[in-house]
């Protein structure tokens, strides 16, 4: 009965503020749940970012590490997912700065004909090759689209961001997503187009 | 048509799927889109940008999460140690200025105490104590700083280090 009191009179502790308590203490366990939690999310991001598996997987290391040496950083105020894919954002940039090639796309291997691969689930050869013909649908379409644009594109559209979050995730204003969003969907006009006809 | 009703238009649609839209501006897009073709075309675009982003999945192999895992691990015992060095070298510099101080104080007594037994002037001998205190500190400092090469020679600090990692086995 003082148990119940108690707890209403003291909020519930949200998801976030556990999230932030405990990295602020480093905990191992906690930060083992939320790569097991998040790693989709994380590397489909850093994939359609740098357009390479290879490099999407380092960027997906170093984010981790990085979160667990910044862990005291994040307040737990916003979502974790948007913090997380800010210091993806920001470990992607830092690589780039590094190689300083003049845009994202230099980063795409050439010969890497297939970055992006489907759920492993014994799919039939129908399925393997409507997958097969929607990757290279996806691939092609998304390579035309500028790195800037494909940023946004799948924060809005995969990861169903709010454009608050994504403005706030890329440190830029809310006119300017939208902005992005549009030209990065006008720009995938001619591929939808083409794959639709 | 104006140039603010497509831009509103464009900002609902964008906003579509994820932000709530209120009904009077779902309704309002629905009686333009019916009119412009543009803003139609506009929010198909945007429906199958969304399918399409939605159609394949992309999923982390178990490798690629144990390495990041263990790495994570490995970088938290790193810093956990790093942590506990700063701790010691912070309370061994507190214990050292700490006793500095104290041994000063004490030998500044003892200059005093040795001028009345030897009934000599005080503000004499207090301060030569302290400085001779001070001196063989003072010394190694000058010389370090005249000399352009370093005091201890490198053999001598691998020796120094040698006999301490002898000593530890």
């Amino acid at each position: 009965m003082v148990a119940t009191a108690f707890s209403s009179l003291v909020p519930m502790e949200t998801e976030e503020a556990q999230i932030a308590r405990g990295l602020r203490r480093r905990d191992p366990d906690l930060l083992d749940a939320l790569i097991e939690q998040y790693q989709h999310r994380l590397l489909r991001y850093l994939l359609h970012l740098t357009g390479n598996r290879a490099t999407a997987e380092d960027l997906f290391q170093e984010t981790w590490l990085r979160v667990l040496e910044k862990g005291h950083l994040y307040d737990g105020r916003n979502r974790f997912v948007t913090w997380l894919m800010s210091i993806g954002h920001n470990v992607a940039i830092d690589h780039l700065r590094k190689r300083s090639p003049s845009s994202l796309d230099e980063m795409k291997d050439p010969e890497d004909g297939a970055p992006f691969e489907p759920e492993a689930s014994d799919p039939s050869p129908f399925e393997v090759a409507s997958a097969r013909q929607q990757h290279e649908l996806f691939d092609a379409a998304l390579s035309q689209v500028p790195p800037l644009f494909r940023e946004v594109l799948v924060l809005r559209f995969q990861e169903q961001m709010k454009l608050e979050e994504i403005a706030k995730l890329i440190r830029i204003p809310v006119s300017t997503v939208k902005t992005r969003i549009y030209r990065g969907v006008m720009a995938l006009r001619p591929a939808l187009r083409g794959g639709t006809q | 048509m104006t140039n603010h009703e497509h831009e509103r238009a464009i900002d609902i649609i964008t906003q579509g799927g994820v932000e709530d839209i209120e009904t009077a501006d779902a309704a309002w897009l629905q009686s333009h889109l019916a009119i412009c073709s543009e803003c139609a075309e506009y929010a198909s675009l945007v429906q199958s940008t969304g399918e399409l982003l939605r159609s394949v999945a992309v999923t982390a192999s178990p490798a690629l999460v144990a390495t990041a895992q263990a790495r994570v691990h490995a970088r938290a015992e790193q810093l956990r140690e790093h942590q506990t060095r700063a701790v010691l070298i912070a309370v061994s510099f507190c214990i050292g200025v700490l006793s500095s101080t104290v041994s000063a104080w004490l030998w500044w007594r003892f200059g005093g105490w040795l001028a009345g037994r030897l009934s000599l002037p005080g503000s004499i001998v207090e301060p030569g104590i302290f400085v001779a205190w001070l001196l063989p500190a003072i010394v190694i400092a000058v010389a370090m700083l005249a000399s352009s090469r370093p005091v201890l020679d490198r053999s001598v600090t691998l020796a120094v280090l040698g006999e301490r990692e002898g000593g530890r086995q």
